[in-house]
């Protein structure tokens, strides 16, 4: 029997080992051209290929710290950068600035361009603008660049500390004053931890700080028996107070004293009225004295008694006045004195 | 006597060795690339390997690969940036974060990644083939395996590694501005003047071409190495540890050179 024969097996489709593989390498591969392209496009517009630029020349004296690439900041902002370096003929130095044309406003006549060096890091190119109204500069203007360097001062610096590091080194040496004033601080200290503290440590020994003790309780025993006649003092003073000025005392008596002496010298004012009126009849008197020559004995007898009156008066005043003085011994120059 | 005659000629025969593998490294090297630069040896066979050389050596590892480089490059910037600052240089902090990344760490990282993964199978691949007589089989049947099986080889590394390096690279330059300027459009223009400051045409170049050069060394080693395999199958893994030490020096010394050359 024949057997029908076996249809051949139809082809299986290799499954590939790998799906996609293709569309997987080509993204891949894509991928890297585009990154790798678009990179160094990045690049070369980070490079400034694709931007106007204005130029702008600083001279220096010395450019150290500067290179080529490094930024020009306005405000802290970079608005430009080095584009080249050269050497003059006179020994100065040519630096070219590129400035980006949006960046180029920023710049004006009145511009100072600055190179500062710090401990740490690199130079710094600054631009620094007072007024930006002023006319702006113009494309491949020169300027001067101002240097400062703080490394400059280091040298001096250096030489100072030196100066004051030998100091101490005079001073901290075996036997340098400041040392002995040292042991010396040490001793009075080693005395104050004595029995008699500070005063060990001032007075040198127990000792002495004990006699000092005992000048001091002495000085307080003075100073109990002063209190006591601080105290006596006191009283005294408490009674000539009362003398003086309580009831009766004597200012009491001198005030009494001089109301007299104005009651006296009241009278006395009255006296001098009444003499005065005498004067004036007697010059009427006199004017006819032949008239009134009977009347001038019996005026000449007034005239004598009056003059007594007042003397008498006057008396009682002066001896009011010494009186007062005897008893209130301040006002010296009294005087009362006679028209 | 002897024993220094024996000493001798074992020095001399370690030494005539290196010798042989480095010149047939370089020799291998050459027709690469020569072989490469001829437009009349692409065709679907080889492009096919080089497709699956990129794939198992770019592709597959792509997404663990570009995390672990981000982290790396995170840790890194931070760390500079910090440094920086507390050093008042931070206005150096973004500089220096992108030279160390992307001139440096990012393609040393990827070339060493790419060593590991793709150099030591293409290097335990080639031995095995030596050692089964497979290339002098393949050569008999009038297959030119220099073209078919190399050449691809070190075309798929290379391009891998530059695919690497650049999608690293691009990732840690985000990185480094969100960790200095934080996630805001407005210092743009900042970074872009720190850019032009650091990638200048001479710069640029050296990466191309330092890529490249990791690229050729990570394909090219193992495979020299591979050939040079003696036929015996206990070879195999001595062949792919020598490989791999060399590589390791190879790329350490294309490294160092790039730096000499950059900053001395």
């Amino acid at each position: 029997m024949e057997r029908a024969p076996v249809p051949p097996a139809p082809p299986v489709p290799r499954a590939p080992l790998i799906k996609n593989l293709e569309f997987k390498i080509g993204l891949l591969l894509t991928l890297t051209v585009l990154l790798g392209a678009a990179f160094i496009a990045y690049t070369l517009y980070a490079r400034g290929a694709f931007q106007v630029s204005h130029k702008l020349i600083l001279t220096a004296e010395d450019v150290e710290g500067v290179s080529v690439g490094m930024p020009i900041s306005f405000s802290g902002f970079p608005i430009g950068k080095v584009s080249r370096l050269h050497l003059m003929e006179d020994g100065k130095v040519r630096i070219e600035l590129a400035i980006p044309k949006e960046d180029a406003r920023w710049l004006r006549k009145s511009s100072v361009f600055t190179l500062e060096k710090a401990l740490v890091g690199g130079a710094k190119i600054k631009a620094h603008t007072t007024n930006l109204q002023d006319p702006p500069l113009e494309d491949g203007e020169a300027r001067p660049l101002i240097t400062g360097d703080a490394t400059k001062d280091i040298p001096v610096l250096i030489a100072k500390v030196k100066s004051i590091l030998e100091n101490v080194d005079a001073m901290t040496t075996a036997g340098a004053p400041i040392n002995q004033t040292l042991g010396h601080v040490e001793t009075v200290t080693g005395r104050m931890a004595g029995d008699y503290g500070l005063l060990q440590g001032v007075m040198g020994s127990p000792e002495k700080a004990q006699k000092v003790v005992q000048a001091l309780d002495k000085a307080n025993t003075l100073l109990t028996s002063l209190n006591g006649v601080s105290l006596k003092v006191d009283g005294v003073l408490a009674k000539t107070d009362s003398r003086l000025f309580g009831q009766d005392g004597v200012m009491d008596q001198a005030q009494g004293a001089i109301r007299n002496v104005n009651a006296l010298l009241g009278d006395v004012r009255e006296s001098l009225k009444k003499a005065d009126t005498i004067l004036a009849n007697a010059q009427t008197a006199s004017a006819d004295v032949t008239k009134i020559t009977g009347n001038v004995a019996e005026a000449t007898t007034d005239m004598a008694r009056l003059r007594l009156e007042i003397d008498d008066s006057m008396r009682k005043v002066n001896h009011l006045i010494n009186e007062i003085n005897k008893k209130w011994p301040f006002a010296r120059e009294v005087e009362i004195k006679t028209p | 006597m002897p024993a220094i005659i024996n000493f001798l000629t074992r020095r001399g025969a370690a030494l005539l060795a290196t010798w042989r593998i480095w010149r047939a490294t370089f020799g291998l090297a050459g027709k690469v690339v020569v072989a490469a630069l001829s437009p009349a040896v692409y065709n679907s066979a080889t492009r096919t390997v080089v497709m699956k050389q990129i794939y198992f050596t770019a592709v597959q590892i792509l997404v663990p690969f570009t995390l672990f480089a981000a982290l790396l490059s995170f840790v890194l910037i931070q760390i500079v940036v910090g440094t920086a600052a507390e050093y008042g240089l931070s206005d150096y902090a973004l500089e220096m974060s992108v030279r160390l990344l992307v001139l440096e760490v990012l393609p040393l990282v990827t070339a060493l990644f790419v060593a590991l993964r793709s150099g030591s199978a293409i290097n335990t691949e080639v031995a095995l083939m030596r050692i089964n007589n497979e290339l002098e089989a393949l050569e008999d049947s009038g297959v030119d395996t220099l073209r078919l099986e190399f050449m691809p080889r070190v075309i798929g590394g290379m391009l891998s590694v530059l695919s690497l390096t650049a999608i690293t690279s691009v990732l840690a330059l985000v990185l480094a501005y969100l960790a200095v300027y934080g996630a805001q459009p407005w210092s743009l223009p900042d970074f872009a003047r720190v850019m032009g400051k650091v990638f200048d045409g001479a710069i640029l170049t050296g990466i191309l071409l330092k890529s490249l050069a990791f690229g050729l060394a990570v394909t090219v080693i193992p495979v020299a190495e591979g050939l040079a395999t003696p036929k015996m199958l206990f070879m195999a893994p001595i062949s792919v540890l020598r490989g791999m030490v060399r590589l390791f020096f190879v790329l350490m010394f294309i490294e160092v050179a790039s730096l000499a050359f950059k900053y001395i």
